[in-house]
């Protein structure tokens, strides 16, 4: 995976390079051709032509550009050379020396597997934590609107502190605070049902699930089921749409996809099991069940809470940008509160809302980056191990900012196409 | 009205007439009150009895936790906290900065009210002197939290520098606001002048103040000479007038150069202080470079369009803790070879500079859509020049509109600071680090405590900085044309 970003990096400034330098020479042609071909009272002379003057500048920014960007490898090359480092990307297949809690990977696994199970930890944390931070800003949000007075200024408050303290300063804060200092150690660990339900301020492990014999037949069949229940519903709000009958489509669906689900389970014999988190000797979850680290969950609700403010902001905005005449023919037809907004405010809301919640998603992504100053392993974190064991440091970084900016365009991507839904359509 | 027999339609409001015109009162009786904002409904009294008990517990929690809290360890590290580690002997160095810092941001923000306010009357629109109760409003987080600091200082001597400061800045808005008109129109160069000066009280005489009063002086004089009717016009007199101010510039570098007296360089700062500064530095300098890097993305000319746009979505496309690992890992490796490491600080300055320019960049571009087209026609229809239509027409009118989300900028950058923590630069956030590995502090659980000193500074300054862009946003009328 990092091997194929280098080559789109690569390939993306060769064409970069090609478009510049090309749509350079066009236009010195271009130029050249329209003076030769115009009638000589119309041309101005050389040095009054805008074109040239732009062409000039370019040609001047151009060298400028490749003059500084030469003299400045010239100097990296010269002190790389010195303290001995190697600018290739060989490295990436050496053996990291570093191992990540809860991940199979062992010391003597690849930089890249090393780098990449840190990524999937970064995506980890921004899967669960844009849609809880969304979910906490909109209620935020639309809390201040309450009729009730408390409702209101707890909601202003939260955003008021919150936003305005750094992001960093709440990850450091709840985490020490609430989670290292405010939950019991691995040895006291609260397990009030047993192996059933494990907190301290190492992790949080309950149980799940292992699979069997016919395990793999049975993923297959459950993803089956998950398409057809989607199918499943998309039919039911057809249905609705034309006949006006309830649609239910969400009972519907669940029944397809269980029903599939416990008739594969009964057939193939059982392909999974329970399986309860394993304790060490001093206390420690270490392996099975489904189990959450700390520093992880510390990292998530930081960023809940502090997007969380910036998101609620925006809805507040969004909110106050639909028209009041809806709101007011809302209330005339007698919908409740949750109806109007359900149904009549939040969609209208979310229109506006949409564009600038994508840079909030952004920003969320980008944040969880600080994650270093508590010790999350993910991928800043890892490559900044990696900086420990003595791997190239500029190699690295230039692999830390591509995986960020291709984070960056694959979520703005899925943003800009669910906000092309989200919109009316014109004529 | 509760005498309805006796009454007729139209009596109360004949009775109104008589005896009082103003609208009714819509105060409500504290019970009134509660029963529309706390119990209108059977779902609004449970709401307010969950959440009301629930944000009592927290508060219950919250004081609980504070009283028993031990706040030794910020009594024993607040130098650090504000400046970091100075030696005490040399601390009249941060306070006359600080007090120098004062005198210009009260005589410039004095005068700058002052130019809005004969602005304001000349076009005929009312307008007052603003209030001390007005600015209490405004201001009273800094002011509050200011106090809050100081109130974990062992001696009296922060107190009095606190109220001294106090009023010197009443002092010198005062002042400010009645300086003659001639020194009121320069009132941006000195207060520019003035907080250059307060950083060379501490770090002492440099070649880079040298270079920053420099440039001050020489934009000070082009400015003024810009006034000078007698120079000759176009080409020739720029050059003359850059001539003039470069020779002032230099003089004064040299001036500043020979006034013999060291202090202590930024690679010694710390603590709140070097988060202000760099904050403030960061945005100064991003500011053109911004600037420079919006117009060209909005040209057409490939070369500057691909260069700013590829400059500034990789900037905003990554974290920026990736760029401060830059810095200090990478950044030196692109010095000649025979140049020695600069400071951490300097290194996570061009970077943080680089950074607001990215976005200070898509800011402006915001307020270059902003203007209407017809300014442009118009003005290339009355012959101007390529650069004077931005300089002249397009910018001023983009920038004014952008201030708001600037301060917002702003804000962010001085948060952003706080990842300066994580390279190592004793700033705000890092002493919380360093006081807890102290002896007598280390492994006593009191991170928390530290933690939220820290925060609730840096919530005061963003806070505040948050109120006054919205105040900004409102006066200016952005998005209300």
């Amino acid at each position: 995976m990092i091997q194929f970003l280098l080559l789109l990096l690569g390939l993306a400034a060769i064409g970069t390079a090609i478009y510049v330098v090309g749509r350079l020479i066009y236009d010195i042609v271009a130029m050249f051709r329209d003076r030769a071909s115009s009638d000589e009272g119309d041309t101005a002379v050389l040095w009054r032509d805008v074109k040239a003057i732009g062409i000039v500048a370019q040609l001047v920014a151009l060298f400028a550009i490749i003059g500084a960007g030469t003299y400045l490898w010239g100097n990296f090359r010269a002190r790389t050379d010195a303290i001995g480092l190697k600018l290739t990307f060989d490295f990436l297949d050496q053996p990291a020396g570093i191992t990540i809690a809860d991940n199979p990977l062992i010391a003597g696994d690849s930089v890249s597997s090393a780098i990449v199970a840190g990524f999937f930890n970064t995506i980890r944390v921004i899967m669960v934590g844009i849609p809880a931070a969304l979910l906490l800003g909109t209620l935020v949000g639309i809390a201040r609107f309450s009729s009730n007075w408390i409702v209101r200024k707890l909601a202003t408050g939260y955003v008021e502190f919150f936003r305005n303290i750094p992001p960093l300063v709440v990850i450091v804060f709840v985490w020490s605070a609430v989670f290292l200092n405010g939950f019991p150690t691995a040895q006291e660990a609260w397990k009030p049902l047993g192996e059933w339900f494990i907190l301290s301020n190492n992790r949080f492990a309950i149980p799940s699930i292992m699979g069997q014999d016919n395990f793999g037949a049975f993923r297959w069949i459950l993803l089956g089921a998950l398409l057809l229940a989607g199918a499943v519903g998309y039919w039911r709000t057809k249905v609705f749409d034309n006949t006006g009958a309830p649609h239910r489509r969400v009972l519907w669906a669940f029944a397809t996809f269980l029903g599939i689900g416990l008739i594969a389970y009964l057939v193939l014999g059982g392909p999974v099991s329970m399986s309860k988190p394993m304790l060490d000797d001093r206390g420690r979850v270490f392996s099975d069940g489904f189990r959450i680290q700390m520093p992880f969950a510390a990292l998530t609700v930081a960023l809940v809470i502090y997007t969380g403010t910036h998101i609620a902001e925006i809805v507040r905005g969004s909110i106050m940008a639909v028209h009041k005449g809806q709101e007011e023919a809302a209330n005339a037809l007698a919908l409740s509160t949750f109806q109007r907004y359900r149904f009549v405010v939040l969609p209208q809301a979310m229109r506006v809302a949409f564009p600038p919640l994508i840079s909030q998603f952004l920003n969320f992504s980008k944040n969880s980056s600080l994650a270093i100053a508590i010790g999350a392993t993910e991928t800043t974190n890892i490559i900044n191990n990696l900086f420990g064991q003595s791997q190239p440091a500029p190699q690295l970084i230039l692999i830390l900012a591509l995986l960020y900016l291709a984070l960056s365009l694959l979520l703005s991507t899925i943003g800009n196409l669910i906000n092309r839904k989200l919109q009316i359509v014109g004529r | 009205m509760a005498g309805k027999d006796a009454m007729y339609l139209g009596d109360d409001i004949t009775a109104a007439l008589a005896t009082d015109s103003s609208p009714p009162s819509t105060k409500l009786s504290p019970a009134d009150w509660a029963k529309k904002n706390l119990f209108s409904s059977g779902v609004n009294s449970l709401l307010t009895i969950v959440v009301g008990l629930a944000a009592l517990a927290l508060l219950w929690f919250g004081l609980n936790w504070v009283i028993s809290a031990d706040f030794e360890i910020i009594r024993a590290n607040l130098r650090i906290f504000m400046i970091g580690q100075f030696p005490k002997e040399e601390l009249w160095r941060p306070w006359t900065s600080a007090y120098v810092l004062i005198l210009g941001a009260g005589l410039t923000t004095g005068a700058l009210a002052r130019n809005s306010h004969e602005l304001d009357l000349s076009q005929e629109i009312e307008s007052h002197k603003e209030g001390w109760g007005s600015m209490l409003r405004r201001f009273w987080p800094v002011l509050l939290v200011s106090i809050f600091f100081v109130s974990f200082a062992r001696t009296l001597l922060p107190f009095i520098g606190l109220a001294g400061a106090f009023a010197l800045i009443v002092v010198a808005r005062e002042i400010g606001w009645r300086m003659p008109a001639a020194i009121r129109e320069r009132a941006i160069f000195i207060g520019v002048a003035l907080f250059i000066v307060s950083m060379l009280v501490i770090a002492g005489t440099s070649r880079l103040g040298g270079y920053a009063l420099g440039l001050v002086a020489f934009l000070w004089m082009m400015s003024e000479l810009s006034r000078v009717d007698s120079l000759p016009k176009g080409f020739a007199g720029t050059l003359i007038r850059s001539g003039i101010a470069l020779v002032v510039a230099a003089m004064v570098a040299i001036i500043q150069n020979l006034i013999p007296h060291d202090g202590f360089g930024w690679e010694n700062w710390g603590g709140l202080h070097i988060s202000l500064f760099t904050a403030v530095v960061g945005i100064s300098l991003g500011m053109p470079f911004g600037i420079l890097l919006a117009l060209g993305r909005k040209s057409d000319l490939p070369v500057l369009k691909t260069a700013s746009v590829i400059f500034i979505e990789f900037v905003r496309g990554v974290p920026l803790i990736s760029l401060l690992l830059f810095s200090n890992l990478m950044l030196p490796l692109f010095l000649p070879i025979d140049f020695e490491r600069p400071a951490d600080l300097t290194l996570a300055i061009i970077v943080i500079t680089g950074f607001s320019a990215a976005y200070i960049a898509e800011i402006v571009r915001g307020g270059l859509q902003a203007v209407p087209k017809g300014q442009t026609e118009a003005a290339q229809a009355s012959g101007m020049s390529a650069a004077s239509v931005q300089r002249l027409i397009v910018l001023p009118q983009a920038l004014r509109a952008v201030i708001p989300a600037m301060v917002g900028q702003f804000i962010a950058l001085f948060k952003d600071t706080s990842l300066l923590s994580i390279i190592g630069i004793l700033e705000f956030l890092r002493v919380s680090d360093t006081s807890n590995s102290q002896q007598a502090f280390v492994g006593k659980g009191l991170a928390s405590v530290t933690y939220l000193f820290v925060a609730i500074g840096y919530w005061a300054f963003a806070y505040t900085m948050s109120k006054e862009s919205r105040r900004l946003e409102a006066k200016l009328g952005v998005g209300h044309r």
